[in-house]
């Protein structure tokens, strides 16, 4: 897989750079600010792209507008935005923006090789990814009442698998589940949460992120 | 005593003057311009003793100003070329008479110019003032008479010329004519100058100055013809258009008497409206209540009341810092060597001695109550500004805490995360130490973030309250409806964090259930009413001092059915 990666500290970029050599990956061009991201990714047409949110002028969502910009170029292209931002606000603007193959993960996450690396996988195939703390917060409130308390706990663990964005394969896995257990449950989960079915995987992430912001006890 | 007699004496003096002037005039019909009217005659003594009263008088009220002292000379000298009468008899008078014969239209000149403050304003006045006194005095009166021997000259029945030097007849005329023939040339320097007064005075200054300037002028304007009239012939005459300019002359001498005393007519009025004010005042007035009534009743609507602090900063009743204006006087309020106020009003309004100080001790409780309203508000003010900066300091300091912890810190322990990610992959193998310290470390990323934001919300800097409020619904585990949308615009920030603690404190608490903010705009004030199940915040005084600090208000509503109503009104203009 090949790799860009924009953050406007040299110490993240290069430390990232050799953290993801280590791990196989091919890290084909890095760049402090949007401007240079976007003429590298021109040039050198990564797989995958991890973008700071932050970065020059402003420091505030940069690297939103940058990703969105990026998928009008290369629509083929993987986008992986780190964040310092805890809120879901930026991931749900992110998945509104590109609906698949983008990614929202804390920034803190680069510290583990294996969840930056399975994250641009995932975003490579096209898939979402919304970080798990975001995920577990947002599940965390408010559980005594309202329709989130009518789920088992089985339900709610397939609920926070879909809202991090994973297909319901990957939740079979996770959770050895058979496929057909796996669609019973998220079945259910539609039904007692009243949202309509999303038929496609990446909508359905949404549908469930949007439906856990505005859920109110 | 003396204060009183000296007026007095004046005025006996003056009235003596003029009857005995008119009574030389009258006794030789032919050498008087009145000739056998008794109406001129009447003319001429009431505008001689008019000016010698209004001078007196404006002396008076005024005796810094030399004003009244020349007004009175005027009066004099009106009376003085009676005396030129050749069959007076008397050398003393007739010389005194020939010698002042001119003496009065350069005082006129003078004393106009010099109203009301009794100095002339420049240097080019001074001189056209000096080439008057010189031609009139100078060259028609003392010079000429120096050198004119009236006998020698023909005058069988003059008396003697007690001030004749040398007999040169055709010389002292030569003079005269020379004199007479300025006349006009000052007469209308002076008259460029008035109206270059009237143009550029303010209308206060013009309410005060045009009743002396006009009939000044006009009194110039006469004298300017008649001189022109006598140099083509050489001395001052009587013929039918000498007795036709001096009638004018008498005529607008009355009117300048007249305008002079406009000025003491006007504070009589506004001494009667000062009267009428402390039964106003019975009834005592509210904030700005005594400077309306001052306003109304000495017809100065510009007219302001202000105290001063012991900083030597000007504050009114509403206890706000003023600057007065500059085309405004101020004029101290003093009664019993205190100073209770200081007026600032339109330019001569307090003109009259005593007036400020009548003032002053018939309003003194008023006065004195309007300070002490005006000082405890502007205290109140001072307190509530510095309330405001210290909130305002303790955000900033927050804030840049906030960043120091996210910018520093958290940036730093991220960085140490990838070098410990960087040295777990390079290892290859499993180190239950590295392990280890990275689950730490993310843990304390984690309470440094929870932390930070406690500090200080990012939200609420970068993007406003709305943003702030979405933030906090979600990691809050007390519901939060919203009955409609939070306003988008970015208010101040104290403003917006205000507003954005005392939400925090009604969701934070998690013994509610649900909470609810319904915000909207009223005219420049943000009203928001916030509710909840369960009691009041703990920290509701801290949130009334919060929101007081930034002048708003944050009222508790009668609690009902176990719900908590907060009604929050902020400032945002």
């Amino acid at each position: 897989m090949r790799v860009a990666i924009a953050d406007d500290e040299v110490l993240m970029r290069e430390g990232l750079s050799r953290l993801l050599a280590e791990a196989g990956l091919e890290v084909v061009a890095t760049a402090g600010d949007p401007k240079e991201l976007i003429r590298r990714v021109g040039l050198t047409r990564p797989d995958v792209a991890i973008v700071d949110i932050k970065m020059p002028p402003t420091h505030t969502d940069e690297g939103l507008v940058a990703a969105q910009q990026l998928r009008d170029l290369h629509p083929d292209l993987g986008i992986l935005v780190l964040s310092h931002y805890l809120d879901s606000r930026y991931a749900m603007r992110l998945l509104d923006d590109l609906p698949d193959g983008a990614g929202y993960l804390l920034k803190e996450r680069v510290s583990d090789v294996a969840v930056l690396v399975d994250a641009l996988g995932r975003v490579h195939e096209g898939e979402c990814v919304v970080d798990p703390t975001i995920v577990s917060r947002l599940m965390s409130r408010r559980q005594d009442t309202g329709p989130l308390a009518e789920l088992t706990p089985r339900e709610r663990e397939v609920l926070a698998l879909m809202a991090e964005g994973y297909t319901n394969q990957t939740i079979r896995e996770r959770l050895f589940l058979s496929s057909k257990t796996v669609e019973a449950h998220v079945r259910q989960i539609f039904l007692k949460l009243d949202l309509r079915e999303a038929p496609e995987q990446h909508h359905r992430v949404s549908a469930v992120l949007a439906f856990l912001r505005d859920a109110q006890g | 005593m003396a204060r009183r007699a000296v007026p007095l004496v004046l005025l006996a003096t003056g009235l003596a003057l003029g009857l005995a002037s008119v009574a030389v005039g009258r006794a030789h019909p032919g050498w008087w311009f009145a000739g056998e009217s008794d109406a001129a005659s009447a003319l001429a003594l009431l505008a001689g003793l008019g000016l010698i009263a209004a001078g007196v008088a404006a002396w008076q009220r005024h005796p810094a100003s030399r004003f009244g002292p020349l007004l009175g000379m005027v009066g004099v000298a009106w009376f003085l070329p009676e005396w030129n009468n050749p069959e007076i008899g008397s050398p003393l008078a007739f010389s005194a008479g020939s010698a002042f014969v001119a003496a009065c239209p350069p005082l006129v000149a003078h004393a106009a110019l010099a109203y009301p403050g009794g100095r002339l304003r420049s240097p080019v006045e001074r001189v056209v003032v000096g080439l008057a006194y010189v031609a009139c005095l100078g060259l028609v009166g003392v010079l000429s008479v120096a050198l004119f021997d009236p006998v020698a000259e023909g005058c069988a029945q003059c008396p003697q010329n007690l001030l004749l030097v040398s007999a040169h007849g055709d010389l002292a005329h030569d003079l005269q004519r020379a004199g007479l023939q300025l006349g006009p040339l000052w007469a209308a320097l002076v008259l460029a100058f008035a109206a270059r007064r009237v143009a550029g005075g303010s209308v206060a200054e013009r309410r005060l100055i045009l009743p002396v300037l006009i009939p000044a002028g006009a009194y110039l304007v006469a004298v300017a013809w008649s001189f022109q009239h006598s140099a083509g012939r050489g001395f001052l005459g009587n013929d039918s258009l000498d007795q036709f300019l001096w009638a004018a002359q008498a005529v607008t001498l009355c009117l300048l008497a007249g305008g002079a005393s406009w000025e003491w007519v006007r504070n009589r009025r506004t001494r009667s409206a000062l009267a009428a004010l402390v039964v106003d005042l019975e009834t005592s007035p509210g904030p700005g209540g005594l400077r309306a009534a001052l306003a109304e009743r000495l017809g100065d609507p510009s007219l302001d009341l202000l105290h001063e602090l012991s900083n030597g900063r000007l504050i009114d009743a509403a206890g706000l810092g003023r600057t007065p204006n500059p085309a405004q006087q101020l004029t101290p309020l003093v009664s019993e060597g205190r100073t209770l106020a200081v007026a600032a009003h339109r330019p001569g309004l307090f003109d009259d001695v005593g007036l400020g100080q009548e003032l002053a001790s018939a309003a003194r409780l008023a006065l004195d109550n309007d300070r002490l309203q005006a000082e405890l508000r502007a205290q109140l003010e001072d307190l509530r500004a510095s309330r405001a900066r210290i909130v305002e300091a303790g955000d900033a300091e927050r804030r840049r805490l906030e960043r120091d912890l996210h910018d520093g810190a958290q940036q730093r322990l991220v960085a140490l995360g990838l070098s410990i990610g960087l040295a777990i992959a390079q290892q290859g193998g499993r180190d239950p130490g590295l392990e280890r310290a990275q689950l730490e470390l993310r843990e304390l990323l984690a309470e440094l973030r929870e932390l930070a934001h406690g500090i200080y919300p990012v939200a609420l800097a970068e993007e406003g309250l709305g943003a702030a409020v979405e933030v906090l619904v979600e990691q809050s585990r007390v519901a939060l409806r919203l009955e409609r949308p939070l306003p988008e615009e970015r208010l101040d920030p104290q403003v917006e964090s205000a507003a954005y603690l005392v939400i925090r404190e009604m969701v934070r608490d998690e013994r509610r259930s649900w909470s609810s903010v319904d915000a909207r705009r009223e005219g420049d004030r943000l009203v928001l009413e916030v509710a909840g199940d369960g009691g009041v915040p703990d920290e509701f005084v801290l949130l009334e001092d919060r929101v007081g600090a930034v002048g708003g208000g944050l009222e508790l509503g009668a609690a009902a059915q176990g719900v908590t109503r907060l009604r929050l009104e902020l400032p945002c203009g």
